[in-house]
């Protein structure tokens, strides 16, 4: 996966990578509606999330950088910058295979952001990289395609989002994201034109073998410490 | 796709263009795809019989319309017909070998049922297929148990008699085809689809004009005859469940450009079915106009004079085609590039306008065109202030309101009598047809356009991103109902949901 996103280049690599690593001994635990967050109030819960998005440089792509103040926070792509180039024409013009990513709406605008989809379904785009357009509102209990409601034919985000970093944060933090989302930002209509991508909508690339698998090894491997 | 890892790189801001801006280079970056994975057969040309020689007056058509259904009843108002699906070894493109396909009564396209307003009609209906089938006599309001949707299969060597009677004020063109749980696309693609013609007792339009009826569908037909349906997992086969099973072979009732003979001057009415399982028309005849007078539930109330139709799968239009052309030309029908695709899997060719017929004009003078009525029909508009719920209909990609459809779960309760309006909002980057069994309907709005032009409807094409506000009445009928993407493959793969009506 390093391979991979080292060869992203501009500003969101950095983020990524730090992701990637700070990501690994976080807890997991079930889904569900009596896990998130217990204690915390919604308003809390908001402001972590807000936390959450403005740490993880979301805005770097999907507009306003690190300041929610900032015009075009989380409105998807507006300027050439938030629109990718996929493929080995990313460094060698004109090869192929190529394709057009663009970022996402985040607010919650109705039709054009992520007004009609649930916090489930932002969640499972985070935990599973599953398009929140193209997968059922439901509680997904498995990562192998066909079982525990993940779909047979997975639709995932198109690349860069770096969901196979983020899919390893805890629970809660992933509800906090999706309730700020779509509770703690004002809508915004800005209808940003679907990303390009293989027909699989890149489940291809998207494989345990790729990726490697949600669960991370116990701790410590042989490579850590354990912190004694 | 090959294993070509994810380069990734923000597109350039600078003069280097060598990667490309939006344009052809984006064309180019799918047809890698699709250029490898569909194989294009182009249609081959008129198939150039020859007509014998008749009175100079008659032209001479190679366009075939299917037969019609036999009506084994003497009884006045009765129409009793035979319709066995079975299947039949017939070639689909001249030249080609025999395929297997499935037929209704041993022709594709089915014969087409001719009935008249009020008509009670009886359809003896038998499955000599080696599946579960149904007969979903597709925009026709009748009784739920008689709709041929999912719930009622009929099983192979079974027989089942759909018995229903045409309401008044519904004359208009309308399609059969199969509905069972899971199979719709490909039974339709092995063959299974036909024409229901409902004519009015009084029709407004002068009985001079000579009526065709196009009923248009596409296929994939390998070199061997046969139909290409790949397996489900295969690259054809998840493009199939993508876009819809669209064909690179186009036919007007199972010919490929077949030829229209037409007099310079003389009006012809076009019923247009769109029998595909996915391809949505642009209708054109170039440097021509239509009268647009109809479409899925009949005549308009004021003919639209318009340079061309779009018709998506599953629905009707009723056009009046004016020979302005001189004796002895040529020109040709054809569908104008529609993009309802994801960019994901847009077929490469999607860009080319397609031919369809050619429009023969014969060598006689021009005559007269005949007067066409400036009104045809009422068409009452339903009252929103009637409406009693007001519903939202989601669509996202394969999805309705988030779920796929369960035979065991109703999704809206209404009630019987009720008028409703049905907010369809499709979130997802393709089009998505809309049609809602049993009960038709009017569009109220287009993204809070009003749409002024009334007519009757039972599918309505959702364009990409945008909502479309529907009026109906449940009259008549209680039971369930299944509204759904007519996308077959889509409707297949569940994005349909089950309206009960008590």
């Amino acid at each position: 996966m390093l391979h991979r996103t080292k060869r992203v280049s501009g500003y969101a690599v950095v983020s990524i990578v730090v992701i990637t690593a700070a990501a690994f001994t976080m807890p997991r635990g079930k889904e569900s509606e009596a896990d998130r967050t217990p204690g915390l109030h919604q308003q809390d819960i908001i402001v972590k999330g807000r936390m959450l998005v403005t740490s993880h440089a979301c805005g770097d792509c999907h507009g306003g950088g690190d300041n929610p103040a900032a015009e075009g926070w989380l409105v998807g792509k507006m300027t050439p910058q938030q629109e990718f180039m996929i493929g080995p024409c990313a460094f060698e013009p004109g090869a192929q295979p190529c394709f057009r990513t663009r970022a996402r709406n985040l607010t919650p605008d109705n039709t054009t952001g992520l007004g009609r989809f649930s916090e489930r379904q932002i969640f499972n785009a985070l935990r599973y990289g599953l398009r929140p357009g193209e997968t059922a509102d439901v509680e997904i209990t498995s990562t192998i395609p066909g079982q525990g409601n993940f779909p047979a034919a997975p639709k995932y985000l198109a690349p860069p989002m770096p969901w196979p970093s983020w899919r390893h944060m805890p629970d809660e933090d992933l509800w906090a994201i999706a309730a700020y989302l779509k509770r703690g930002l004002k809508p915004v209509r800005n209808q940003v034109e679907d990303s390009e991508g293989p027909p699989d909508f890149w489940a291809s690339e998207y494989t345990v073998e790729k990726i490697g698998p949600l669960e991370t090894p116990a701790f410590p491997t042989a490579r850590e410490t354990g912190g004694k | 796709m090959p294993s070509a890892g994810l380069w990734i790189r923000p597109v350039p801001t600078d003069g280097s263009r060598a990667v490309g801006r939006p344009g052809p280079s984006v064309r180019r970056c799918v047809s890698f795809l699709l250029a490898t994975l569909i194989a294009t057969v182009l249609p081959v040309g008129v198939t150039g019989a020859t007509m014998p020689p008749g009175p100079a007056a008659v032209a001479a058509d190679t366009l075939r319309a299917p037969p019609v259904l036999r009506n084994e009843s003497d009884e006045p108002g009765v129409v009793e017909v035979t319709l066995t699906a079975a299947r039949a070894r017939l070639s689909l493109i001249p030249g080609r070998p025999r395929a297997d396909v499935f037929a209704y009564n041993g022709v594709v396209p089915g014969p087409t049922l001719d009935v008249r307003e009020g008509d009670r009609v009886m359809v003896h209906f038998r499955n000599e297929l080696p599946e579960p089938t149904t007969v979903h006599w597709h925009g026709i309001h009748l009784p739920a148990g008689a709709d041929g949707s999912p719930f009622d299969p009929i099983l192979p060597g079974q027989s089942f008699d759909y018995v229903f009677t045409i309401p008044e004020g519904t004359a208009g063109t309308y399609w059969y085809h199969p509905h069972p749980d899971g199979r719709s696309s490909a039974q339709v693609a092995l063959g299974l689809f036909g024409a229901i013609i409902v004519r009015a007792i009084d029709d407004p339009l002068p009985a001079s004009i000579s009526e065709k009826l196009l009923i248009l569908s596409d296929n994939r037909i390998m070199a061997d005859g046969s139909i290409d349906l790949p397996a489900a997992d295969s690259p054809g086969g998840l493009i199939d469940a993508e876009n819809g099973r669209e064909g690179t072979d186009l036919f007007v009732n199972g010919q490929i450009m077949p030829e229209i003979g037409i007099r310079s001057g003389e009006v012809q009415r076009w019923r247009v079915v769109n029998a595909s399982a996915a391809r949505v028309y642009r209708l054109a005849l170039p440097g021509r106009t239509f009268l647009h007078v109809g479409d899925d539930g009949g005549l308009f109330e004021r003919p639209a004079e318009v340079s061309e139709v779009v018709i998506a799968n599953s629905e009707r239009v009723e056009l009046l085609v004016r020979g302005t052309g001189p004796p002895g030309g040529r020109e040709t029908f054809r569908t104008l590039p529609y993009d309802r695709y994801v960019p994901q899997t847009r077929p490469a060719d999607w860009n080319q306008p397609r031919d369809l017929l050619t429009l023969a004009y014969t060598d006689d003078p021009a005559v007269a065109p005949v007067e066409i009525p400036t009104v045809l029909r009422p068409v009452v508009a339903l009252d929103p202030g009637q409406a009693t719920a007001n519903r939202v209909i989601v669509f996202t990609q394969g999805l309705i309101n988030g779920r796929t459809m369960d035979l065991d779960r109703v999704d809206i309760s209404g009630r019987l009598g009720a008028t409703e309006i049905w907010e369809i909002e499709n979130l997802v980057g393709m089009d998505h047809p809309f049609h809602l069994h049993g009960f038709r309907f009017q569009v109220l709005d287009r993204n809070g356009e009003p749409v002024l032009h009334r007519s009757w409807k039972d599918t309505v094409n959702v364009p990409r991103h945008e909502t479309v506000r529907i009026i109906v009445r449940f009259e008549d009928f209680a039971g369930k109902w299944m509204f759904h993407c007519h996308i077959l493959d889509h409707e297949d793969l569940g994005m349909m949901g089950i309206l009960e009506i008590k």
